[in-house]
């Protein structure tokens, strides 16, 4: 089972921002869908082991973020909507290097690794470029290649492509879509990119609300912001 | 100033980070120990030169259009320091301080013109190994150095973002205006950095 949550609540400082969420996920791709400040991100940071549950159980690829955190790091990668804080590092090549820092590998299969994981995103001849210094669009593939470097089992994205031309989000969703053996949570507005997961789950105010098919979810979600 | 790396070929660029750190390091030194005198700003000036031209930087002009650059990049520093010397200490001392400080400053950004950021993070992590006899971690010292110098950019962006939207709402420069917005969106962006280091194997 990819993901497994058994009566979760998450209180941040007075507000329950998650309340009794329980659900078995066991899909390649996921789209997490639902209002601003209905949970949907506060649940991805939960599966990233970034927000500690305030009660119930949580299972990730088998692992618990809250007691084997090492583990979801090694296997779980992050991206965030704003990619100005997800670069560390000054250059391009750098930034990318800094995801596999933990994992102690040699100096050659470490170049080779980045290398590679540019060449993919199309970044390799931006390598030696500052990194600040990017567009917002290649700043963000930046990001997607920081985290594929690491070649994680499940990415969990949140809110991607926000911040992003239509162009760059296309770029950035070919991405986390293609096939290289990951599987992908995916919170968004983007209803048509929520459409092409294999599955969806609704949030409404802090409460998982439904999961299925993407169509069926997506016109729900319709559904209720017509009223 | 960590994003002034330019690769090269030359013989500083190959050098290892640890004694490329310790060779500048003790020219740095030997600049800031001179005397206040006249000869300390003509040795200090020298070096300075002498450092750049010797460096193999392949900037077309044996290194003369980087010392260039950095010295214009100082120039504020020089200017400030040069005039608030000269009212309270005369001539000789301002010229000699200015001229010594500027040259440290130069040298010191001849490792950053030279060497990838993250060959000199190890240097810095393998010079501060010590320290884990102390229980003092040597990575996170390094990681912090980096984060800190990152965050220049990212911080003169955010200022830059809050003064825009101010004058885009017919706000008048006001100080306690800026700072507002500018700390929250900085806390913020601290927040969101804490995050995507967490995400990203560092704990």
């Amino acid at each position: 089972m990819t993901i497994h949550l058994e009566s979760v609540n998450v209180r941040l400082g007075d507000v329950d921002v998650l309340r009794e969420v329980s659900m078995e996920l066991d899909v390649r791709t996921v789209a997490v869908i639902g209002e601003n400040g209905s949970g949907k991100s506060t649940f991805a940071r939960l599966l990233g082991g970034l927000v500690k549950r305030t009660s119930g159980s949580v299972s990730v690829l088998g692992v618990d973020p809250d007691r084997q955190a090492a583990e979801l790091r090694r296997r779980v990668a992050v991206v965030f909507s704003n990619p100005d804080a997800q670069i560390i590092m000054p250059t391009v090549a750098e930034d990318v290097a800094f995801s596999l820092r933990s994992e102690k590998l040699a100096r050659a299969e470490r170049d080779d690794r980045v290398e590679a994981a540019l060449a993919r995103f199309g970044l390799s001849e931006l390598a030696t470029r500052s990194s600040h210094d990017l567009s917002g669009g290649q700043k963000q593939l930046l990001a997607l290649c920081g985290a594929f470097v690491r070649r994680p089992e499940l990415v969990i994205a949140d809110e991607p492509t926000a911040y992003l031309d239509a162009r760059n989000a296309r770029r950035v969703a070919d991405h986390l879509f293609e096939e290289t053996g990951h599987r992908l949570v995916l919170v968004t507005h983007d209803l048509a990119l929520a459409a092409r997961c294999d599955a969806a789950v609704l949030f409404a105010a802090g409460r998982f609300t439904s999961v299925g098919d993407p169509a069926s979810v997506i016109a729900e979600y319709e559904a209720l912001l017509r009223c | 100033m960590l994003t002034l790396y330019r690769p090269g070929t030359g013989w500083l660029h190959r050098m290892p980070a640890g004694p490329k750190t310790v060779m500048l390091l003790a020219l740095t030194l030997g600049v800031f120990l001179l005397p206040p005198v006249w000869w300390s700003a003509g040795v200090a000036a020298a070096a300075s030169v002498v450092a750049y031209a010797a460096a193999q930087l392949h900037d077309g002009a044996l290194g003369m259009r980087d010392l260039g650059r950095q010295l214009f990049a100082l120039r504020w520093i020089l200017l400030v320091m040069l005039v608030s010397q000269l009212l309270f200490l005369g001539p000789e001392p301002a010229v000699a301080n200015a001229t010594r400080v500027t040259s440290g400053l130069l040298l010191a950004a001849l490792l950053t013109l030279t060497t990838p950021t993250t060959a000199l993070l190890e240097a810095v992590e393998r010079g501060l190994g010590p320290l884990r006899y102390v229980r003092i971690d040597p990575q996170r010292i390094a990681l912090l150095l980096t984060i800190t110098l990152g965050t220049v950019p990212v911080l003169a962006r955010i200022a830059t973002d809050v003064r825009a939207a101010q004058k885009a709402r017919g706000a008048r420069a006001n100080l306690r205006t800026f700072v507002v917005p500018f700390l929250v969106i900085s806390l913020k962006h601290a927040d969101e950095l804490g995050e995507a280091l967490a995400s990203r194997g560092v704990r």
